[in-house]
């Protein structure tokens, strides 16, 4: 992650990026697939206008945009196959590598937090970005990004006591 | 350390779900799809203004010539006149006061306001406003100076009806 501000190959900076990007889409999305195709989307649309890697703020309010543009444009396929599927138990792909129960209680906590809380979360802890490049994405103010993130913690601990 | 550090610790171990392998070869073939994107392996770097001097030295070239012309415009008049006063019967010494040039009348407006009976008179009278915007014009001949005054004016005319 650190080499990511001037590393000139988009590959070798992509890569770095990728897993915490997807995880970041996966918040607005239904698979993995679809935030894949955000990602892909995001990354494209910020590579052909030129924007500076380094520039992750903006990278992510890109991933963020193009994620709620997705949710608006498959809102209709989503109930259609809400409808179709409604007995079917739904395939959920994991967005992390679980190794052990204490994780999978941990992702299942994830899970419960509200959408502003775990996005900070998300993008601190599984991004690295700095609340001053959270607050850019989000437009929010630093001390409100460095609150959300608090709260989700303190969420966290609260939901896991037994576990950990 | 805050009291979050074992919780961020345990955060921290949970890796994201690495994006399936052609994500990148995805990503690879929309960026060589615009024909305008610069080399895949380059990073583009973010347009910013930046000065262009060639530009910036034909403008004022163009600027110093605009001035320049204005310049020998205004020195135009001081020759003409002089030529012109040895051909004239006017007085060969030209003096430095401005003289009436002329004077423009344009009516804009003009409305009927019908027949009406001015100081009991007994004979109607069709009453017509009109507005008009009259321009004087001065000019000192040594100079080639102008000077205009330009102002409205509203004009009430009594025109005498025949009964026959």
């Amino acid at each position: 992650m650190q080499n990511v501000a001037t590393d000139e190959n988009w590959k070798t900076c992509f890569s770095q990026l990728a897993p915490g990007l997807v995880l970041f889409a996966r918040q607005w999305t239904r698979s993995a697939a679809d935030a894949e195709d955000v990602v892909q989307e995001a990354f494209v649309k910020f590579w052909r206008r030129h924007h500076d890697i380094s520039n992750r703020g903006l990278l992510y309010a890109t991933v963020r945009s193009i994620a709620l543009d997705f949710i608006r444009r498959d809102s209709r396929r989503a109930r259609r196959e809400a409808t179709a599927l409604s007995d079917v138990e739904p395939i959920v792909q994991p967005a992390f590598d679980i190794e052990d129960d204490s994780q999978r209680a941990l992702v299942a906590a994830l899970d419960l937090l509200p959408q502003e809380q775990r996005e900070v979360l998300v993008m601190k802890i599984w991004n690295e970005l700095t609340f001053t490049e959270i607050a850019s994405a989000l437009e929010i103010s630093q001390n409100t990004a460095a609150s959300r993130y608090r709260y989700a913690l303190a969420a966290l601990k609260k939901n896991l006591s037994p576990a950990l | 350390m805050n009291d979050f550090s074992e919780l961020e610790d345990q955060l921290g171990k949970l890796r994201p779900a690495q994006p399936s392998p052609d994500l990148t070869a995805r990503i690879e073939r929309a960026l060589a799809a615009e024909s305008s994107t610069p080399t895949a392996a380059v990073l583009p770097r973010e347009r910013r203004f930046h000065l262009n001097w060639f530009s910036l030295g034909l403008g004022l070239a163009a600027a110093a010539a605009l001035v320049l012309f204005a310049f020998l415009r205004l020195q135009q008049p001081l020759k003409k006149t002089s030529n012109v006063a040895s051909t004239s019967p006017a007085p060969t010494t030209l003096t430095d006061q401005f003289v009436a040039a002329g004077l423009t009348q344009v009516v804009y407006h003009t409305r009927d306001e019908g027949l009406h009976f001015p100081n009991s008179s007994e004979q109607p009278m069709r009453r017509v406003r009109s507005q008009t915007r009259e321009t004087f014009q001065w000019r000192n001949p040594k100079t080639g100076a102008t000077l205009r005054i330009s102002y409205p004016k509203e004009n009430v005319s009594l025109i005498p009806v025949s009964g026959q």
